[in-house]
């Protein structure tokens, strides 16, 4: 079959084009994130996981300003000093325009004041503490809700649900100890008795505080196991295995993702029914076409359901790219002053971020960022499946929370 | 007192585990003269062997505690023929630190291989028997008391094969003297093989016994590292005896000391500071630990 000379010369001017795109200089983003102890690896992995199908989509699709994107991923281990390393060889070694990432806060903080020595744009993709975008580093912007955000609204569900006693057990991180502090503000505010107990990340055996709690007099309503590693499975279960939480006298919270992750359930099985934990992504009714899209190609290629943790990074990357296309250069104030305009739509809603300087914490943050108290009421139930508590305007269930009959 | 008679149950469970990992570590201390910094990742190891024997080969979870216990059997003659040789036949010079990077190179190696080849999702393999055991307000899982006692088996195992058997008495005489062992016809490297085996297998059967019990993952290892260290000075360098009391004490000292702390919402952050503190106050009258005898340098 004879071909015409326009087809072939649009081949050829294709083939052309794509050379040029290949050959270019990459535009080089970094990422930060623990892929390894003592850091909450299994967060960071599905983070890195996220960026990955972010960065080959956008270079399927022809690259930004006609050039390929490269990621380059540094390990923070959950350490300060690692995140401040990180970032300075990402910055000054590999020349990177824009970082994204992290899911430790405390080592988001030491991470976003080398963004800001050097003006280079951060999204703080899965830290939560009020102090990252309290500092109001013109740099930072965050995708993830802050912790006054979240712990607001589960404050508001645990004083409308009527728990009137309630016993938390906290990690000893910026995140945990934030998070804590806001509950306890509202708690106060409300008349809700709280006790806490304040554990190491490395603890293994959670039983004699436990029995603990299970000898206060009254004995707590709600337990709150505010742990955002895999200690947090351990809880569960052994207190599960002890016979105070859930049951008719006590009902279990879960601060943080652990619960949220597809291996909860081998980890604690049946104990896992009835716990309830907030949820940073959208509630299933308000999945958009880039929500679906996004969890099917995940499972696809990894094999395994995405959290919000790994919708959180995949959003924070297109968000870069958006602010290089709208603003045509790779300039890090213009990519500053392009995200603080920007409206673009993700897995998670449409994103933009707030000016506003007052409360601290809402400057550069995402203020739409959904939470919802969810609660399983069966084993191996998606969080997409698991009924929805809080804010009422999405609840799916009546009654504000599943009660164990026995 | 019902509550603090649990808080000491509950402790000598956990501490007849420790003290399975921490005999292990004596074990080597004794012969090969070497402390095993890789010990906690052999320790995780065994839990992943155990758990993927029974996911894969579908074994009962007790029989894959045997199948962990070999495998990391296997492992540690292998790392020692492979890597510790050159300790003992004076290929190289300063032995302490040659053992000291080569056994923590093996725990590096070890818990990024973990990451790599299980995942960094934590796992957990089914429980020996579902259910607990409840006596008034004592509370204990089937787990924690099958584990405690194939622990406790593993342990009056090994006591009976130092003591009742040439192949101990043969380890017992190359940990006094190497060179007086030789005189006598032992073979001084192949008990240094046969201990860091048996020594790697007593961690394999503990990470083994816990997995139903804490979940595994691959840094599951460092916090029992750390405990057997203290145990094995508690106990005394190189006595097993001492071990197995001094897993029991930290166990029963660090339940105890949360249930009595006057700050409960600090007892639990202090919970690994009750077991130092143990160790310091029994340094402070026993300097050679609770069962120690003046150990000597690798010949």
């Amino acid at each position: 079959m004879k071909k015409s000379p326009f087809v072939m010369l649009a081949i050829l001017l294709s083939v052309a084009m794509a050379r040029v795109v290949l050959a270019a200089e990459p535009i080089r983003i970094g990422w930060v994130g623990p892929l390894s102890a003592p850091g909450a690896y299994a967060g960071g992995q599905e983070m890195k996981w996220a960026a990955e199908l972010a960065a080959d989509e956008i270079n399927r699709a022809g690259g930004v300003l006609g050039r390929p994107l490269e990621l380059v991923y540094e390990d923070t281990r959950g350490m300060p000093e690692q995140g401040t390393a990180a970032m300075e060889r990402l910055i000054t070694g590999k020349k990177v325009v824009a970082v994204f990432g992290e899911f430790h806060s405390s080592v988001g903080l030491a991470e976003i004041e080398v963004a800001h020595k050097y003006g280079i744009p951060f999204i703080a993709s899965e830290v939560w503490a009020d102090d990252i975008t309290a500092r109001q580093y013109p740099e930072v912007f965050r995708v993830a809700p802050a912790n006054s955000m979240i712990y607001d609204i589960v404050a508001a569900w645990v004083v409308a649900a009527g728990f009137k006693n309630v016993a938390i057990m906290q990690e000893t991180t910026d995140w945990g100890v934030g998070a804590v502090k806001v509950l306890t503000q509202k708690f106060d505010q409300h008349g809700v008795k709280y006790s806490v107990t304040t554990v190491e990340l490395t603890q293994q055996d959670f039983t004699a505080q436990i029995l603990r709690f299970m000898n206060q007099k009254p004995r707590p309503d709600l337990f709150m196991n505010m742990l955002a590693g895999e200690g947090s499975y351990r809880i569960t279960r052994q207190s599960c295995e002890l016979g105070f939480t859930p049951t008719p006298q006590t009902a279990l919270y879960s601060g943080g993702s652990p619960s949220l992750y597809p291996e909860f359930w081998e980890n604690v099985g049946e104990c896992g029914v009835y716990l309830m934990a907030e949820l940073v992504g959208l509630p299933k009714a308000l999945w958009n076409d880039k929500t679906r899209a996004f969890i099917e190609a995940f499972k696809q290629r990894f094999n395994r359901t995405p959290s919000a943790v790994g919708m959180e990074a995949y959003d924070s990357l297109y968000l870069l790219v958006e602010a290089i296309r709208k603003t045509g250069t790779t300039d890090p104030k213009a990519l500053i002053q392009a995200l603080e305009t920007l409206r673009w739509t993700g897995t998670r809603g449409e994103y933009w971020f707030s000016t506003q300087r007052e409360p601290a914490w809402a400057y550069h943050q995402f203020l739409d960022a959904p939470v919802v108290v969810i609660q399983y009421d069966r084993v191996n139930q998606g969080t997409d499946e698991a009924r929805i508590l809080w804010p009422r305007r999405w609840a799916t269930t009546e009654a504000l929370y599943l009660k164990v009959k026995k | 007192m019902e509550y603090l008679l649990l808080q000491a149950m509950n402790g000598l469970v956990v501490g007849m585990i420790y003290a399975l990992a921490a005999a292990g570590l004596t074990v080597i201390f004794s012969i090969l003269k070497i402390v095993n910094f890789a010990h906690g990742e052999l320790y995780m190891m065994g839990a992943y062997t155990a758990y993927y024997a029974i996911r894969l080969l579908h074994l009962p979870p007790a029989l894959a505690v045997l199948v962990a216990m070999a495998a990391m059997f296997g492992l540690g003659v292998l790392y020692e023929r492979l890597f510790l040789t050159p300790l003992y036949t004076g290929a190289v010079e300063r032995k302490d630190e040659y053992a000291l990077i080569v056994t923590f190179g093996l725990a590096l190696l070890l818990q990024n291989l973990a990451i790599v080849a299980f995942g960094p999702f934590s796992r957990r393999p089914p429980s020996f028997l579902p259910g607990a055991w409840h006596w008034g307000l004592l509370t204990l899982t089937y787990d924690r008391l099958i584990a405690v006692a194939m622990a406790a088996g593993f342990l009056l195992a090994l006591v009976a094969f130092l003591r009742y058997t040439a192949w101990g008495h043969a380890l017992d005489a190359v940990s006094q003297s190497r060179e007086s062992a030789a005189i006598v016809g032992i073979n001084p490297h192949r008990l240094y093989t046969l201990a860091f085996g048996v020594g790697a297998a007593l961690a394999g059967a503990a990470g083994a016994l816990i997995a139903p019990i804490f979940s595994i993952s691959p840094t599951m290892g460092v916090l029992p590292a750390v405990k057997s260290f203290i145990i094995v000075v508690l106990g005394g360098m190189g006595s097993v005896a001492g071990s197995i009391l001094g897993g029991l004490l930290i166990g029963v000292g660090e339940g105890l000391g949360v249930g009595l702390f006057p700050d409960p919402g600090r007892a639990l952050a202090y919970s690994n500071a009750f077991g130092v503190l143990i160790l310091a106050m029994t340094l402070l009258i026993r300097p050679t630990g609770l069962l120690g005898r003046e150990h000597v340098r690798m010949e």
